[in-house]
């Protein structure tokens, strides 16, 4: 357990000025909330809210797209793995870095949510609701880019991700909305997008527990498909 | 002796994309490196020093073929643990130098002050002690090899593998290193090294395998390997230099190579001129010579 954490503390380190430039998105919310009459903009508040919570599960793909493939290019990948490191612990250690990376945004994002939306009457508690539900969108969306970038390069695993994410969401419009559900971003991210003061939506868990046994999914296949990876880059 | 590092057999194919042309890094490599010896690992750019390596630490999965590390398959995590490894350019993470071999030796469970005092002992091996506190991020190219080197011995390991070690040295910090290498070898460890510095190989190791085109050309201790075949090199004195074809003065003696099959045809005219024999040596010549008749060679072309 000890090689996970470290490896997901390293990364969120690592990516610390892309998680700084996300969290000036909520400073943005906190500054809405300052300087506007929140009874009179709360629908421009909720808004913002609402954008700027998706904004995260976008970021996800990208951590997990290219954590992977910069480690590797840079060649730091190999001080690290020629330890006692075995794969699926470095992609564990990955995946936590960016559920920690999204966690710290959520959380930023919850706290603000909480003070801007409260006082304009959503309730609190639905507001962390939409927090877990995002954690666990990110947590799903960045380790399928972070499966499909084992073997692809960033590009093509955030459009594989692209693709494997909004698939059930059109199919969720176009044939059942059960379809939705086979990979539940769309539906997380569409609670969020379709709450109002006047229905800010049930709090309905199911989605988050599907979410978190799917990133376990993906997190076995992508442990699998990384075992059989040649991770060296050929510098002869 | 047991063998600590063994490739048996192994083959290492890459393919290209989209054209999925097959490229043989590695051809039926098969190679065992004993305890407490310095193994020399030489070849020209391109002849697959650094896929053996990388598939030894399990970067790679070989074609075919297997190999152990320690006794255990390689890739084997648990293994590592027990293992120094400093990859050719190397790359790190930029933070202070004691943090960062922390960090790693951290990566092989070890903690508290146990790690404390090794990591101070390997940033100590190689002289980076009194910058410990100076993040990585601004160093020039020779302290990252060292602090690498550094990285590597945090974990106090059985087996150290060296990808080029020495290459972005000055003079000084080759020759600690070469020491260190020494050190290291006569405390029973085991060293691979990995270097296309020949002079430093041929100072510290004890065998040495050259790789040319994926396949092993040569191997053997370092001492026999140095010897010209069938060539000795007398040196007399109070003779005529023009009686011994390519015969050279140096310090008041003759001196001039000739076939061993030959050595007692000459050492007769060296006496029968009234002149006498100071040494006899078998000559010897560098490890620069061999390997360049290795890999450009005759045998290099047989390929």
């Amino acid at each position: 357990m000890k090689p996970v954490v470290l490896i997901a503390v390293n990364f969120v380190r690592e990516q610390r000025w892309p998680i700084f430039v996300l969290l000036l998105w909520v400073l943005l919310l906190a500054f809405m909330g300052l300087v506007t009459d929140i009874a009179r903009e709360r629908e421009d508040l909720l808004f913002i809210f609402k954008q700027v919570a998706v904004y995260v599960v976008a970021f996800s793909i990208f951590f997990g797209g290219s954590a992977i493939y910069n480690e590797r290019k840079s060649r730091r990948i190999l001080a690290v793995l020629s330890k006692a490191v075995a794969r699926q612990q470095y992609l564990s250690g990955l995946i936590l870095g960016v559920t920690i990376a999204c966690g710290i945004y959520c959380f930023t994002l919850g706290l603000t949510g909480s003070w801007t939306l409260g006082q304009a009457g959503f309730p609190v508690s639905t507001v962390w609701f939409f927090m877990a539900c995002l954690l666990s969108a990110c947590m799903l969306a960045g380790t399928i880019a972070l499966m499909f970038s084992t073997f692809l390069n960033p590009f093509f695993a955030a459009g594989a991700t692209a693709i494997v994410l909004g698939l059930p969401a059109i199919a969720s419009h176009t044939v059942a909305i059960r379809w939705g559900y086979s990979v539940p971003v769309y539906v997380l991210t569409a609670n969020i997008l379709q709450a109002s003061y006047k229905s800010p939506g049930p709090l309905i868990w199911f989605p988050v527990m599907l979410a978190l046994a799917e990133t376990f999914v993906f997190w076995i296949l992508g442990a699998w498909i990384f075992s059989r990876v040649d991770v060296a880059v050929a510098v002869e | 002796m047991a063998a600590v590092l063994e490739f048996d057999n192994l083959t290492k194919e890459y393919r290209n994309f989209p054209s999925r042309k097959r490229l043989r890094a590695l051809d039926q490599f098969t190679l065992k490196v004993e305890q407490g010896e310095i193994f020399g690992f030489l070849g020209p750019n391109g002849a697959g020093k650094s896929t053996a390596i990388h598939l030894a630490m399990g970067f790679m999965r070989p074609t075919h073929g297997s190999g152990l590390m320690l006794g255990d398959p390689f890739g084997t995590p648990r293994t590592r643990r027990r293992v120094g490894f400093l990859a050719e350019n190397v790359a790190l993470y930029h933070r202070r130098a004691e943090r960062l071999v922390r960090f790693y030796g951290a990566l092989n469970s070890m903690g508290g002050s146990y790690l404390k005092k090794r990591a101070r002992e390997a940033l100590e091996a190689v002289g980076l002690q009194d910058i410990s506190g100076r993040n990585v991020g601004k160093f020039s190219r020779g302290m990252l090899q060292r602090i690498g080197l550094a990285q590597a011995l945090v974990n106090d390991p059985e087996l150290l593998i060296l990808d080029e070690p020495t290459s972005a040295l000055d003079p000084l910090a080759r020759v600690a290193v070469r020491e260190f290498l020494l050190q290291a070898r006569d405390q029973g460890k085991t060293i691979f090294l990995s270097s296309h510095l020949l002079s430093e190989v041929e100072l510290v190791c004890d065998r040495v395998a050259v790789l040319h085109r994926g396949k092993l050309m040569r191997m053997g201790k370092t001492s026999e390997l140095l010897q010209a075949g069938e060539q000795l090199e007398i040196v007399a004195r109070n003779i005529a230099i023009s009686a011994f074809a390519g015969a050279v003065v140096r310090n008041g003696t003759v001196s001039f190579v000739v076939p061993a099959n030959e050595q007692r045809t000459a050492l007769g005219m060296v006496w029968q001129s009234g002149g006498s024999v100071v040494s006899v040596n078998p000559v010897r010549r560098s490890l620069e010579q061999m390997f360049i008749e290795v890999t450009s060679g005759k045998e290099a072309h047989k390929e």
